[in-house]
């Protein structure tokens, strides 16, 4: 095979039941079909069945894939892209920041696929070249925080470990009799990187994240489940060999660029939602307040959720994933009269968990106040609900749940609550209010541990709604699930005509997912031009490149691509069509999986209807709906135009046998799509 | 061949490096009058005229681009400076590691052109961030000396245990611009036993001082930080303004030396106000 560069050129396979590790070395072109993260994932979901409608995502036989692409490792803001078959049977291409993709590569890997089940807890130790599946009994039940650390300095104190050499011999006689050599060297040092599940994966909660350092997460479509059903704690990479690079200077030459310009950019420097970035207009229209009852406060002096109140009341540093200097994580020490609060370590909170586990689960207002009044209170009340919100990002992130869909959920309660279907019988006695944080915290446990009534919640919103719904029969329960293809809600409302269209929601190939792009297109019906975004985003996840620095890298995006694997004729076109790979495959694996016979019904019509009923109650948009209030012009035209536009069936939203002969991927995905034609 | 520069044909001799004589074979001598006296007999130190590369036995590299060096003109300050050391402030430091990225892309370059031609690794930088989740250390040889009156010596500490005397300090005026040279450390990589035999100078390091010495992955041979000869690299890089300083030396390096978990647990009690047992 020619060398590769770029890519690795091989993939761990490590299964867990037989507790033996193999090579997977895909061909270049491969490799060049999918690049890498999520579109090779998706490949590999294809290539193995996993979308076999009998296989259980949480099952032994479900294929759990850590990828990496071409230019995650020597290029800034590195990701990784976890895929596999999510809990909530569809497809789940989770991405995350922070180290750990850069490491991965420099171990000399393009990802790890996790099938079997081990029959104790284990992590896996990644070396270079040596992976070993070793006990993690020690670990299991910690939070993530305290599990990386130990797990950290224990692989790599092996990896230094030697005899001592200095004796007392060898230093002066003064000093010997001093300090005496005592071979206290090992354990000190911190050079590798961790991904690992807390409780909640463990006890395999359906929206379960999986997390590295401390508070990097991801967090969506609960691959933390998959993780802990196969009983794996962590795993923990080492990396010395490097990236390997077909054309290092003008690779080198291209990303100093984009750190000279991004640092100029103060937008850049103060991202993170919370920084310059979390303008208050925002919040005038998408923000999500009291399970979304509300987009937007009365009273614009909220000041909580503000990035200059938030920063000035906890910021304590920034930092940085690997190689970037847009440093978006702001770790914070909270700090709140209330002694279950005060001293917790936490991050920010960015934009998701500031309306998720924020605004959402009614933490800004006064006690008995709602978001149409006057706010009656003083600076230190805005910082106490501050440290209320970030405590609850602090659980999601130490115990591993998805914040999105966990905030999702809680609200969910609250306003059942609120609206008198259920009471505090029915939660365990937890009388869950909202605003209450120690509610949430003794609820959030029950979630994690799956006791009691947290057995049912652990489920996710929808089934949350579902089992309330068949408890009390009363259907119009799941009218308040916050779900669009059954995962909740980010804080992006789809109501204020100037936020996001509610059809980047339905089509967008993740379910319920806030970054698939195609925003300006959709606005102005121009789905050719939609799906082009689209397209391009979802190969960011492939690269596996940075959402949220493409302003900086997105116009030499493919410089970097062919600097890194030395294909000269790499094209932007054949990027785009690696996301419309993802697309299509994303798609029928979603419709096959569920065995969907009318997805439209089935699936997409999943959408809260509240978009369509609710109008904003107040705020610059008061009045505004999701498509004028008329569900049935998005279902029944706009959506089928997008998909004849993908070259889909627009009855069904299937891909012709002629799109994925185009895309070259009939030979893998041809017969299921013939099936649901 | 790469051509050596001497930056300075004639050292002031005032600014003499201070350096330990008692040890040396040759008795009341400087250092720098030993490296130059005996160099015809010491083979493989760095002295001048010796070109760098000879020293690792590796055939010239082409001459490496140092971005952005511009010589100084006629009685302008030279960028090089001596006495100077690097100072990190953990709250503006990101752990971004553009620091170790560019020591190592300088450093692997300089050593193993032809191996590092398609490689961009870590593995050559000798300064070396690492994560402690929520705060970040900047790892990197301090330069503590031993103190006379308690220790018996004022070598450093890594030197003063090498059994090879490969742990060398160059002089003024002499080494490779923009590597080592102006009283800086350097691995004389000839007489260097390597990690798998010797790495005594790691476990002093890390026994009683901090984790300042690092190797390089092909030759297995120790690297310590040079401050490229008094213009480093990783300042240049850092993104972040004052994270990473170059200063005037003011203290023993001792005092700033620190192993990395005990670094850690400072930090977060100086940022967190908490206590971590298990880092």
């Amino acid at each position: 095979m020619a060398e590769l560069y770029g890519v690795a050129g091989k993939i761990a396979r490590v299964d867990l039941t037989a507790g033996t590790v193999s090579v997977i070395e895909p061909d270049e072109k491969v490799y060049r079909k999918f690049l890498g993260g999520s579109a090779l994932g998706a490949y590999y979901l294809f290539k193995e069945g996993i979308y076999d409608p009998n296989l259980d995502p949480l099952g032994p036989d479900n294929l759990l894939q850590f990828m990496v692409g071409p230019v995650t490792g020597g290029s800034p803001n590195a990701r990784i892209t976890l895929v596999t078959k999510s809990a909530y049977n569809f497809f789940c291409a989770s991405t995350c920041g922070g180290h750990f993709g850069a490491e991965l590569k420099f171990a000399g890997w393009d990802g790890i696929q996790v099938v079997g089940k081990a029959s104790k807890p284990v992590y896996l130790a990644v070396v270079d070249d040596k992976i070993e599946i070793r006990d993690a009994s020690h670990v299991w039940g910690m939070g993530v925080e305290e599990a990386e650390l130990i797990l950290k300095s224990e692989v790599l104190a092996e990896t230094e470990y030697r005899e001592g050499m200095i004796r007392d011999a060898d230093l002066t006689p003064e000093w010997a009799a001093l300090r005496p050599p005592k071979r206290q060297g090992l354990n000190n040092k911190r050079l590798a990187h961790v991904m690992a599940i807390g409780p909640g994966g463990e006890n395999q909660v359906w929206y379960s994240c999986v997390v590295t350092e401390g508070a990097r997460a991801a967090g969506r479509y609960g691959a933390g489940a998959v993780m802990g059903s196969k009983n794996l704690k962590a795993v923990v990479v080492r990396g010395t060999k490097g990236h390997k690079l077909a054309d290092k200077k003008t690779f080198l030459a291209l990303i100093n660029g984009l750190q000279k310009t991004e640092l100029k950019n103060i937008q850049r420097r103060l991202y993170g939602t919370t920084g310059a970035g979390g303008a208050h207009s925002y919040v005038e229209d998408g923000y999500p307040i009291r399970n979304w009852q509300w987009c937007s406060w009365s009273d614009p002096n909220m000041r909580s959720i503000a990035g200059p109140f938030i920063d000035s009341a906890s910021f304590v540093r920034h930092q940085s994933c690997y190689g970037c200097n847009m440093p978006c994580l702001k770790p914070v020490e909270i700090t709140s009269k209330d002694p279950m609060l005060n001293g917790v370590l936490s991050d920010m909170p960015d934009w998701e968990a500031m309306g998720m586990v924020g605004g959402n689960l009614g933490y800004m207002e006064m006690e008995g106040a709602d978001p149409a009044q006057p706010f009656k209170g003083t600076i230190k009340d805005q910082a106490e609900n501050l440290a209320k919100l970030q405590y609850t990002t602090f659980l999601h992130d130490n115990y591993s749940l998805d914040f999105i869909e966990g905030g999702n959920n809680l609200a969910l309660l609250m306003e059942l609550i609120q609206r008198g279907f259920i009471d505090k019988t029915d939660l365990d006695g937890i009388d869950l209010k909202w605003g209450d944080v120690h509610a949430v915290d003794a609820l959030f446990k029950k979630i994690v541990y799956r006791e009691g009534i947290g057995d049912k919640l652990a489920q996710g919103t929808y089934e949350t709604a579902r089992y309330f719904a068949e408890l009390k029969g009363k259907p119009e329960i799941l009218d308040y699930s916050q779900t669009a293809h059954f995962y909740g809600q980010p804080a992006h409302g789809t109501r204020s005509p100037v936020k996001k269209n509610a059809l980047e929601y339905v089509t967008v190939n993740r379910p319920c997912s806030h970054v698939g792009g195609g925003g300006a297109g959709f606005a102005k019906d121009d789905y050719a031009a939609a799906i082009t975004d689209q397209n391009e985003v979802a190969a960011t996840n492939s690269l596996v490149f940075c959402y949220f620095s493409q302003g900086e890298w997105g116009s030499f995006k493919i410089d970097l691509i062919k600097a890194a694997t030395g294909w000269n004729d790499f094209t932007i076109e054949e990027l785009r069509e690696i996301g419309a790979r993802e697309y299509a495959l994303s798609r029928l694996f979603d419709v096959h999986v569920r065995q969907l016979k009318d997805p439209k019904a089935e699936w997409d019509r999943q959408t809260p209807p509240r978009w369509f009923n609710d109008p904003l109650p107040n705020g610059p948009f008061k009045g505004s709906q999701s498509y004028d209030g008329k569900p049935d012009v998005l279902y029944n035209e706009a959506l089928p135009a997008y998909w004849k536009e993908r070259g889909w069936t627009e009855d069904k939203g299937i891909p012709t046998q002629e799109t994925l002969k185009k895309l070259g991927i009939e030979d893998i995905a041809g017969d299921i799509a013939a099936k649901h034609m | 061949m790469a051509e050596v520069k001497r930056r300075d044909e004639t050292p002031n001799p005032t600014k003499e490096p201070k350096k330990e004589t008692k040890d040396t074979p040759s008795g009341g001598v400087s250092r720098r009058e030993f490296l130059i006296g005996s160099g015809a007999g010491v083979a493989g130190l760095v002295i001048g005229g010796v070109v760098g590369n000879q020293l690792i036995g590796k055939p010239a590299a082409p001459a490496v681009v140092v971005p952005d060096v511009v010589a100084p003109a006629e009685g302008a300050e030279s960028p090089y400076k001596s006495g100077y050391t690097l100072m990190f402030d953990p709250v503006q430091c990101t752990g971004c590691m553009l620091c170790a990225a560019a020591c190592s892309e300088k450093y692997g370059a300089f050593l193993h052109p032809e191996e590092t031609a398609h490689v961009l690794s870590l593995e050559f930088a000798r300064i070396r961030p690492m994560r402690f989740q929520y705060v970040d250390v900047v790892n990197v040889c301090s330069y503590c000396t031993l103190l006379e009156f308690s220790e018996g010596s004022t070598k450093f500490p890594c030197e003063a245990v090498c059994p090879e005397e490969a742990i060398i300090t160059v002089p003024e005026g002499e080494g490779v611009e923009g590597y080592y040279g102006m009283g800086y450390k350097w691995v004389d990589r000839d007489k260097c036993l390597g990690v798998d035999k010797c790495w005594r100078c790691a476990e002093i390091c890390e026994d009683q001082f901090a984790s300042g010495m690092s190797y390089d992955p092909i030759d297995r041979k120790a690297q310590v930080c040079s401050r490229c000869g008094g213009d480093p690299e990783c300042v240049r890089a850092c993104p972040e303004p004052g994270a990473l300083t170059w200063v005037p030396a003011g203290r023993n390096g001792r005092e700033y030396a620190y192993h990395p978990s005990d670094m850690a647990e400072l930090l977060y009690r100086k940022m967190y106000s908490t206590v971590r047992e298990e880092l």
